[in-house]
């Protein structure tokens, strides 16, 4: 198979940002994710979870709560302002300031017609939803403290409001308070401490819900103004509260990190007498959860450990199916690492900054396992600051390290590198218009060329050169998809260039003509990543279902390895992966080879050997390792994984066949979070 | 008795009533319960309720009239204390004309600032010396500066601070019973099912002059390993 030195990279400091808000939209199975640096993610839970968009965040917009309307997405932050997204050109689409100060909470009705908000100064704002844009209709009656959560009622008329020490329940035509319910204060010491309701559910046969930061979750009877059940579930706050859409079950997340579970059923085997009991407690979390979302079949939650935990309910899913397993989504979807492969340099992408290494050297040779002395210990050659307020987008380093490009909403920068004694880095100015909202960017191999992937999923292609960068063509496909380009790749002699879009649509260029090649069929699932073999010209393609395609492109077709695949079928313990394949590579030395990797593993698939048969150890590196040469031709099969490098970012070969792969260990990442609460365990 | 009870007013039983009182006061303890209860006219009764209305009313008015000197009291002592807390009126007069003049001067002054500040050229410092030369009241500020605008976001900055600072003090402020993440891993270390040691964050720009110094050494000891041997 071969041998490789390996530079084990462990100093890319990635820090991902906490879940503030999530919501779910029920009708196209998306969910919307917000962080606490102000990006947005949408997850598709048809797809295998896949993290199909992200919308980059901004200093300063602090969101703190998200609303689906029918396809539009909405958010509201502590900086005032009511944003809707546009989820074509991943960017905000307009933004409405609320003029009441900082908006803690933002609601549609059932009817998708109004968007309540609660301010600051303890308005709630009713805006009208239009055809593009949200117009102020009225303010309800103003109230001393600030609206922390709000609820419509299923029908429209009323809104329940939580504040500091009360629920306030509104009526929506007229704007007065018709009833106003006290919470109670904490037992004990906290006595003094006003008790904050965080979230507040509103059902429809008038039962209102509220989780509050004495950690009780009461029952209120909305029509008379009476406490029903108080249940006492944590010693801190209960951060958030979901129901479920045919209102049988409440879920409630603590600063715990526990996710309790409550179900209206009854006690006896007659319908009757139903009341709200507590039944599941899920403890997937370190730190505090501070949002959920209840799906008709799994508890989805997220919070400040960053992690993103779908947990099917297993009274709805079969179980021990590959449908009842937790999914923890801890990594992001998409590579942030850029490796330069002729002059040993990784780029990698922070929201706010980039970085430039110079890997490093080592010397001598050893045995598999060994690890070698570092001659020169890798460097820091450029830290880049962005400018503005926009966080980056995506960035992009030429094969040569000679140029460097990142993009924001807003724009887009080029520098030119030069390596001399000292590193000189230097913008270049004046670049064309057209280069303005990018998606995705990428070199071409010879470092003359940069391809942008713009609205529309259109390709900008524009060269650079010493003196000057020139607007050349735009690339433009014929299937009238808007959707945004999430992957681009050009190949390694010049002539294609292919494109991905969250369609799951596969576009080739061809760039010698400047126009349309082929499009690729189209499979159901999104791809996770595209690239081009340099030898070979097909075009490897994995999908978020874990499936792996083969492609030629001067045949438009799919290639007899890629049909005697699909024919054997992967093996389960493949198709069970739960993150997906994010970079793939190829050998210069054997054109056969095929590198992957996702978060857990790296694989090499050796197209000249056998598929696995379907009762096949997958795993078998092990098992081979031990048997003498000779009979291992009859056990190896294609893919040959190797699982000794943990959390991996980025693996990637360079042109001296030495394999860079870029570790990021959980362990680092929940070193540096926010401080849990002190939990007293027995015998500790 | 009937024939007593009521209607019969005349003045001797009015003087007996006056006195019975008295008397029934000192016969009080004397009085056994057989006695017949006292019997008040209706004229008199009528006479005692507008008496007492009177009364009321009089001292509802009085007491009306009390409050009103209070307030007219107090709202004269805030004026004179407003007006020993202002300078006196000419001296205001003086510093408000001073002001509105300040302002234009320096509203002028931006504005042709500005404009100089758009052209680029030699000519820049000659113009402002010029300038300065005409407003004799307009201070001149040497060398060279630019003029931007301020930000307009502070006000709402505040308020998201504000917020912040809530939400930061609820969750993480003081009484709230928050631990550190390495006694969080460590106790997990603790009681999993492979116990192992607690966790140690190391910090990684601890002693870097000693490591540097060592690094130095190992270099140096390990040139001279391969100096006998080449």
């Amino acid at each position: 198979m071969g041998e490789f030195k390996v530079h084990r990279v462990r100093f890319f400091d990635y820090m991902p940002s906490a879940i503030r808000t999530m919501a779910f939209n029920s009708q196209t199975e998306r969910l919307a994710v917000a962080r606490a640096d102000g990006a947005v993610e949408i997850f598709n839970f048809n797809d295998n979870f896949f993290q199909e968009k992200v919308i980059p965040g901004q200093d300063g917009r602090a969101t703190e709560a998200l609303c689906w309307v029918g396809h539009r997405l909405f958010s509201a932050g502590l900086n005032g302002e009511i944003t809707e997204y546009d989820l074509e050109n991943l960017r905000p689409q307009y933004t409405v300031d609320a003029y009441g100060g900082p908006i803690w909470t933002i609601s549609s009705n059932s009817q998708g017609t109004q968007l309540a908000v609660g301010c600051e100064d303890g308005t709630v704002k009713i805006f009208a939803i239009l055809e593009e844009r949200i117009q102020f209709q009225r303010n309800l009656n103003r109230h001393k403290g600030r609206i922390i959560s709000l609820c419509w009622h299923p029908s429209s008329a009323q809104i329940a409001a939580g504040m500091t020490d009360m629920i306030t329940i509104f009526d929506a035509e007229t704007g007065h308070a018709t009833r106003r319910l006290l919470v109670d204060r904490a037992m004990g010491a906290s006595k003094n401490k006003e008790v904050v309701v965080w979230s507040v559910g509103y059902l429809s046969d008038h039962t209102i819900i509220s989780g509050d930061s004495a950690g009780k979750v009461q029952i209120w009877n909305g029509l008379t103004g009476t406490l029903v059940r108080t249940y006492l579930v944590t010693k801190w706050d209960v951060l958030v509260l979901s129901v479920s859409k045919d209102e049988s079950s409440v879920i409630a997340g603590t600063s715990e990190g526990t996710v309790i579970q409550f179900q209206f059923i009854s006690s006896t085997m007659d319908q009757h007498d139903k009341e709200w009991v507590r039944t599941r407690t899920f403890r997937n979390h370190s730190h505090d959860v501070s949002a959920l979302a209840h799906t008709d079949t799994a508890v989805v939650s997220g919070g400040m450990d960053t992690q993103l935990v779908v947990r099917p309910l297993l009274d709805k899913v079969e179980k021990n199916t590959q449908e009842s397993a937790l999914r923890k989504i801890a990594f992001p979807h998409r590579s942030l690492v850029g490796c330069a492969k002729k002059a040993g340099l990784l780029l990698f992408q922070f929201p706010d900054r980039l970085e430039l290494w110079k890997l490093g050297e080592s010397e001598g040779h050893g045995k598999p396992g060994d690890r070698l002395p570092v001659k020169r210990k890798p460097e820091k050659l450029i830290e880049l600051k962005r400018k503005g307020e926009d966080h980056i987008c995506c960035s992009a380093l030429s094969a040569c390290g000679g140029w460097l490009a990142y993009s924001t909403v807003s724009s887009v920068r080029l520098y030119r590198i030069q390596y001399n004694n000292t590193i000189s880095i230097n913008k270049v100015s004046k670049l064309p218009k057209e280069l303005r909202s990018v998606h995705q960017l990428c070199f071409s191999s010879d470092s003359s060329k940069l391809f942008a992937s713009s609205c529309q999923s259109s390709v900008i292609v524009v060269a650079v050169s010493q003196q000057e960068c020139r607007y050349l063509h735009t690339l433009k496909h014929k299937t009238g998809s808007r959707q945004p380009v999430h992957l681009l790749c050009a190949s390694d002699d010049g002539k294609w260039l292919a494109t991905a879009n969250t369609d799951c649509e596969i576009h080739i260029y061809n760039l010698h003509k400047m126009k349309l090649h082929c499009m690729v069929p189209v499979y159901n699932s999104c791809p996770t990543t595209i690239a081009i073999h340099p030898v070979t010209n097909n075009l490897i393609s994995v999908h978020a279902d874990q499936q792996i395609f083969e492609f030629s492109l001067v045949q438009k077709e799919y290639t007899q390895w890629s049909r005697r695949l699909q024919a054997q079928g992967l093996l389960s313990l493949w198709l069970e992966r739960d993150t997906p394949i994010t970079h793939i590579t190829f050998n210069p030395k054997n054109p056969d080879h095929i590198i992957l990797h996702d978060t857990y593993m790296f694989c090499i698939i050796d197209q000249s050997l056998p598929f696995p048969e379907l009762n096949a150890v997958l795993w078998n590196q092990m098992t081979l390792k031990s048997l003498p040469v000779s009979q291992r031709i009859g056990q190896s099969h294609a893919f040959k994984i190797c699982k000794s490098f943990q959390h991996l970012m980025c693996v990637s070969l360079l042109e001296d066949l030495s394999l860079v792969v870029v570790e990021r260990p959980l362990l680092d990442i929940m070193s540096q979070l926010p401080a849990p609460v002190r939990q007293k365990k027995f015998a500790t | 008795m009937a024939k007593k009870q009521r209607g019969k007013a005349s003045s001797s039983s009015k003087t007996v009533d006056i006195e019975k009182p008295a008397e029934s006061f000192t016969l009080s303890l004397e009085s056994s319960d057989d006695e017949a209860p006292e019997e008040v006219t209706f004229e008199d009764s009528k006479a005692e309720a507008l008496r007492s209305m009177k009364q009321a009313l009089d001292t509802a008015r009085r007491e009306k009239q009390l409050l009103k000197e209070r307030r007219r009291k107090r709202q004269e002592l805030f004026q004179e204390q407003k007006k020993r807390k202002l300078l006196s009126a000419d001296v205001l007069e003086q510093i408000d004309s001073a002001s509105s003049k300040k302002q234009k001067l320096s509203e002028d002054e931006g504005e042709q600032e500005e404009k100089p500040e758009k052209e680029e050229g030699d000519g820049k410092k000659k113009k402002k010396k010029k300038r300065s030369g005409k407003l004799a009241n307009a201070r001149n500020l040497k060398g060279k500066y630019t003029v931007t605008t301020v930000k307009e976001r502070t006000l709402a900055s505040f308020q998201q601070q504000v917020a912040e600072e809530f939400i930061r003090s609820r969750l993480y402020g003081p009484g709230t019973c928050r631990t550190t993440n390495n006694e969080m891993l460590s106790l997990q270390n603790k009681k999993g099912w492979n116990k192992s040691a607690a966790v140690q964050f190391v910090k990684k720009d601890w002693a870097s002059k000693e490591k540097a110094k060592a690094e130095k050494l190992k270099k140096r000891w390990l040139h001279k390993q391969q100096l006998p041997s080449c």
